[in-house]
């Protein structure tokens, strides 16, 4: 068999927890093989090892049919390989043909020679059909461009297989659909990709064969004919599909957070949120659908304070929220799991019961006078990891000592338990085990019965349909419609994310 | 490998690690100052006896010894209360002058009851050393002006400054280049007959266990160490970060004013030109290498008013310069700079604080 | 009238063009730190250990050129600790450019009585200062009052002006400045592509180091004859103040100089009309301020920049009745 990769054993640990566990990996010249995962499955590792970017503490790498230490990405870029990463690697003040030839400049007279890179960085583009402007500086280009150079850049090394990271992740439908394309027509031409990938559809749409892993195993490697979606989340998770939707009684309560015609600008200033409308009741969740980027992380960041909205109004309980502070608006009830939880929710060398404090550092019984009474405020803490069942020794560990799924149960620990009616849950489960999710899951079903207004972001379709009473779905900087979450319509949901809106559809047809 | 993790393994706590990690820092730096020493043509161990009885050969040198560490102290203290907060107040030395001078002002241009006249020229040097961050702390929570050079070049334009005011608008009649001495209404009590060691280093002492205190126990001294190890955090949790960081930066300029405040009516009676060089240095060292513990900075103070009392002497006793022990000072900073300080930020994270 | 015309003259000119280049080299030195994302506040104390050395190798090797290189040398030694500990150490960069600024303080005064068994400065005992270049020519065209306006500089004026387009040639057309602008920019682009960080960001701090070197040479044999304690006297540090606000771009890096010359050489031209000095001295440290602290505020106008830019990409996506959707109405 001709293969174009070929791992064997491959181990690797980050102190005590093993990230890759003696991975084989064999990938045929010519086919797309797509490596799907959870996240945290351990495939980022796997391809950093292959490209160089980290070395194994056992097993062999072999490419091409020849076994050999790669230690360095130069190593791999010699023999053939080409890695396009997860987040891009593109310097915005240089042009595209400048990035496309860093690290192999065309030099002339010992200076580099501009209109050489321009000149090929033009033929390199029409061979491949990956439209550029090869003069234009790479800030302010879009991210379907910015994925251009990228590949572009991996061409220009005369790679002959390309390993792509989580290629859709920024991209939207349409996109992702020309992305295909690309890579169809680069195997076509007797190339190799390797995709990496934690969405099933686009992994049983483009590939060849398919290798799952699990915890850091290979559980399975198939060829995509032998497999079905059903039998891939099987073998993903572990068991059946865990999101079943979850049983609820129906509730009418009062209106708890209304937005009104919101606008708000993102960190380049450019207009993020556009007309924004909705409204959340006491004891529902209604759920926020959406590629991540398309307006969800700004919308809660202007609902809890930490961004000026430009026009409009939200209210809650029917009080002006916009234009208040942070603080203000933690009193008016409102609590907030934040995206970015390592840099937003914790403080990761704080100890737990300091992680805990923030927010309430004034109030009783934690602080009496403006002095802390760090008795209760342990106390507390002790009481929260026993609550939610986080794996702590103690409340006065370092936060960082934690598991991402630990250190999640803190922020949520904290804000549930903050005494506000109204929580805005952005991206609950990012980065979280299975089991920690189900029980996070647990824990808002549980906030929702007590009869909280619920606003709940995520990226995952699976874990709004098995949570949300209404689900919105947004789409560069709109709400784009809203969708029952009893009976979701996944089609309807997949239009919206990518900006068509159903009813043009069926009228259209 | 393995000694590295043996090392870990015995000094897996914190506190074991840094102490650890800190004592062979200092053996490195004393190594490298006693080879300096040794190309100046003096014996280190000559140099190291007579620091010490220069510092401690005596009651009259340990006082010596304290009313150097004083002023040490104080700036010290006002550069932890920066550091908590994420920020370097460079300009200690600067804050430092201008209450020094403002104190003396009052020390000789108003006739006050005694107790009074003191606490009347002690406001006004912590007013002075406020107002004189103000700007730079102001721009810094603003427009996010770089304050470790903004307050850097103010110190050059406070010293030139008090150097005017002394010279052309109050300068001594008789030639020298001093204020006219302040009234003994406003002395600082002194603590001994045979040293002008005074209350100065008890209030330094009072200072420190307090801002240690604030620290540890009040919710604003939280926010506050909150906004300086994560900002984004303390924002979210509805802590005013720009409030909170004018106010540190306010502060520990108050607090840099108070030391020159303390030097004036303590020790020299008066203002003039260069009349505490360095110390505000000093004091930023003092606290980078108690890592901004206040408690800790006591201690290292101290080491530094030794080393500077001790140098005294040096210049008697051998050829050497007493800057010899600026030298060493600013070794041991770098050889504990490699594992200091870094800890409290988020570098994993890849933040990178300092950029342009 | 004729206070004016003699306070702005040829030689003021001459003056500003003297006092600029000192400053010009040890901003452009930081410019590679800047553009390689490093913070160097050790700029001071670089360029002060390289006045000393270059006056007390003049002295050993008797040349003027022997001066600098070991001048050169000493910054290139404190380049190399900073280098070692920022970089490879990750210590904290301003921690250690204060301290190095502070050893550089006590060690050229400790060895200013060591070696020469004084304080305060060192002048005449046979240092040899750096020639004067004349410019063959040059008075003959232009008349002796232009003329000294180019020739008849110390050559390290030359080097400072001309490196401004080498600099600006070197970080568009080579590969060094190329990856040095990519590792301060966007190290994760350098890391991908197999190019060292820490190999690149070496390399940057001691070219830095050797500008800076020469910048203290220039101090101590150029400019002036002697070694005076603390004789750099904060350029080091108004020189981080330009880099600040230029991002070490060497044109703004130019003009930030040209500025301070031009404060330094006025204020010294103010004191000989009677201005007392102290305030006088300390004008070029308050100019450094305040146009640190105006140009962080100019910071604002580029918002406003970028809002006409999303209305008008909102208006060309919707060219139609729709347009006023996009463009939000001002809160009132």
């Amino acid at each position: 068999m001709d293969l174009a990769v070929d791992l064997s054993g491959i181990t690797k640990r980050f102190g005590a927890f093993t990230a890759n566990d003696g991975i084989d990996l064999a990938v045929r010249r010519g086919e797309i093989h797509a490596i799907i995962g959870e996240n945290g499955a351990g495939k980022t590792t796997l391809m950093n090892i292959l490209f160089g970017l980290l070395q194994p503490d056992a097993g062999t790498i072999s490419i091409g049919g020849k076994t050999m230490l790669v230690d360095s990405p130069a190593v791999a870029i010699d023999e053939g390989l080409g890695m396009v990463h997860q987040h891009f690697k593109l310097v915005p003040s240089l042009t595209v043909a400048d990035n496309i030839f860093l690290g192999m400049e065309i030099r002339r007279n010992g200076l580099i020679d501009r209109a050489a890179q321009v000149e090929r960085t033009r033929v390199l583009s029409e061979k491949f059909g990956l439209r550029v402007d090869p003069q234009e500086r790479v800030a302010g280009l879009s991210v379907g461009i910015e994925q251009r150079i990228e590949i572009l850049k991996v061409l220009a090394r005369n790679a002959r297989t390309i390993i792509l990271d989580e290629p859709t992740a920024v991209l939207t439908p349409q996109e992702s659909r020309d992305l295909f394309q690309t890579l169809r027509s680069f195997v076509d031409d007797g190339m190799t990709v390797i995709f990496i990938s934690h969405h099933l559809e686009e992994v049983m749409a483009v590939s060849d064969t398919v290798t799952v892993l699990r915890d850091g195993r290979v559980v399975a490697t198939k060829p995509k004919s032998a497999l079905t979606k059903r039998e891939l989340v099987r073998l993903m998770v572990g068991r059946d599909v865990s999101f079943d939707r979850r049983p609820r009684t129906r509730t009418e309560g009062a209106v708890a957070l209304e937005v009104e015609d919101l606008w708000a600008r993102d960190d380049r200033r450019l207009t993020a949120l556009k007309s924004v409308d909705l409204t959340v009741r006491a004891g529902e969740i209604v759920g926020i659908a959406g590629v991540a980027g398309n307006g969800q992380t700004e919308l809660a960041e202007v609902l809890s304070g930490l961004r000026p909205a430009s026009h409009g109004s939200a209210q809650l309980h029917g009080h002006d929220i916009l234009d208040r502070t942070p603080a203000e608006i933690r009193n008016r009830g409102l609590a907030h799991v934040p995206g970015d939880r390592m840099v937003r929710g914790v403080d990761r060398n704080a100890s737990l019961s300091a992680n805990m404090l923030m927010g309430r550092q004034t109030k009783k019984p934690f602080a009496r006078l403006g002095v802390i009474d760090w008795t209760a405020v342990h106390g507390t803490m002790r009481a929260l990891i026993e609550r939610f069942d986080i794996r702590a020794r103690g409340p006065k560990d370092p936060a960082r000592s934690l598991s991402g799924g630990n250190i999640q149960k803190v922020v949520l620990a904290r804000e549930f338990t903050a005494g506000g009616d109204v929580l805005l849950i952005d991206q609950p489960t990012r980065g979280v085990d299975i089991g920690a999710q189900e029980a996070i899951h647990d824990e808002i079903m549980r906030q929702r019965a007590d009869g909280r207004a619920i606003l709940l972001i995520s990226t995952q379709l699976d874990e709004l349909k098995a949570l949300a009473d209404r689900i919105l779905v947004m789409f560069d900087g709109r709400i784009m419609g809203e969708v029952d979450g009893a009976a979701m319509d996944e089609d309807a949901i997949g239009l919206m994310m990518a900006g068509i809106d159903p009813a043009d559809m069926t009228e259209a047809s | 490998m393995t000694n590295r993790l043996l090392f870990r393994g015995l000094f897996s706590k914190g506190l074991g690690r840094t102490l650890a990690g800190q004592a062979l820092a200092f053996a490195i730096a004393l190594a490298l100052g006693a080879v300096i020493i040794l190309m100046i043509d003096e014996s280190p161990v000559a140099v190291l006896m007579t620091l010490m009885r220069g510092a401690f050969g005596d009651a009259e040198k340990i006082a010596g010894t304290l009313l150097q560490t004083t002023p040490i102290l104080i700036c010290g203290i006002a550069a932890c209360i920066a550091l908590r907060g994420g920020m370097f107040n460079v300009g200690i030395e600067g804050q430092l002058f201008l209450g020094g001078f403002a104190a003396a002002w009052v020390g000789f241009a108003f006739a006050l009851p005694p107790v009074l006249h003191v606490l009347a020229a002690m406001t006004l040097a912590v007013v002075a050393g406020a107002l004189w961050i103000a700007i730079p702390a102001f721009f810094r929570v603003r427009f996010g002006t770089n304050e470790v050079v903004s307050t850097i070049l103010a110190n050059y334009i406070a010293t030139l400054l008090t150097s005017y005011f002394t010279i052309f608008l109050f300068k001594r009649p008789g030639g020298w280049s001093e204020t006219p001495p302040i009234l003994t209404s406003a002395y600082l009590p002194e603590l001994f007959s045979f040293s002008r060691l005074n209350i100065g280093l008890l209030i330094g002492l009072a200072l420190a266990v307090g801002v240690a205190a604030f620290f540890r126990w009040t919710s604003a001294g939280y926010a506050v160490t909150m906004v300086g190890s994560a900002p984004k955090f303390a924002e979210y949790g509805g802590v005013s970060v720009r409030r909170v960081g004018f106010g540190v930066l306010l502060v520990s300029g108050a607090v840099g004013g108070l030391a020159g405040g303390v030097e004036t009516l303590g020790v020299h009676h008066r203002f003039m030109e260069g009349f505490a060089p360095g110390f505000g240095f000093d004091g930023l060292i003092a606290a980078l290498l108690a890592n901004g513990s206040p408690i800790g900075t006591i201690f290292t103070a101290l080491f530094f008013g030794a080393l500077r009392a001790g140098s005294l002497l040096l210049e008697v006793d051998t050829t050497a310069s007493r800057e010899i022990i600026t030298v060493i000072q600013a070794l041991i900073i770098l050889a504990v700079s490699a594992d200091l300080m870094m800890r409290r930020r988020g570098d994993r994270t890849g933040e990178r604080r300092w950029k342009f | 009238m004729e206070i004016l015309s003699n306070l702005f003259n040829v030689a003021l000119l001459v003056a500003t063009i003297r006092t600029t280049t000192p400053i010009l080299l040890v901003a452009l030195g930081g410019s590679f730190t800047t553009k390689a994302g490093i913070f160097n506040i050790g700029l001071e104390g670089q360029m002060l250990i390289a006045a000393f050395f270059a006056v007390v190798g003049s002295i050993w090797t008797g040349s003027s050129v022997g001066g600098m290189v070991i001048g050169v040398s000493a910054a290139l030694v404190f380049a190399l600790i900073y280098a070692v500990l920022v970089v490879s150490f990750r210590a904290n960069e301003v921690v250690v450019g204060l301290a190095l600024n502070i050893l550089a303080g006590g060690m050229t005064v400790s060895l200013l009585k060591a070696i020469f068994g004084t304080r305060g400065s060192v002048v005449g005992r046979g240092i040899v200062g750096l020639p004067k270049v004349q410019i063959p020519g040059a008075r003959d065209l232009l008349g002796p009052s232009t003329a000294q306006l180019i020739s008849g500089y110390t050559p390290l004026v030359y080097v400072a002006f001309l490196a401004v387009p080498l600099m600006i040639l070197f970080y568009n057309r080579t590969r060094l400045g190329l990856y040095i602008r990519v590792v301060g920019e966007k190290p994760e682009a350098a890391e991908a592509l197999g190019i060292s960080i820490a190999r690149i960001r070496y390399t940057a701090a001691l070219l830095c180091g050797l500008l800076a070197g020469l910048a203290g040479a220039h101090m101590s044999l150029g400019y002036i004859t002697m070694f005076t304690e603390n004789m750099s006297s904060g350029r080091g540090f108004m020189a981080v103040a330009i880099l600040i606000f230029s991002g070490g771009d060497p044109l703004k890096v130019l003009a930030g100089c040209l500025l301070f010359g031009f404060a330094d050489a006025f204020s010294l031209r103010l004191q000989t009309f009677g201005f007392p000095s102290y305030l006088v001295l300390a004008v070029p440290y308050a100019v450094a301020l305040v146009a640190l602290f105006a140009l962080s505020w100019r910071a604002r106008p580029k918002r406003i920049r970028e809002t006409v830019e999303t209305i008008r990409r909102a208006l060309s996506v919707r060219p139609s009745g729709e347009a006023g959707r996009d463009a939000p109405l001002p809160r009132s």
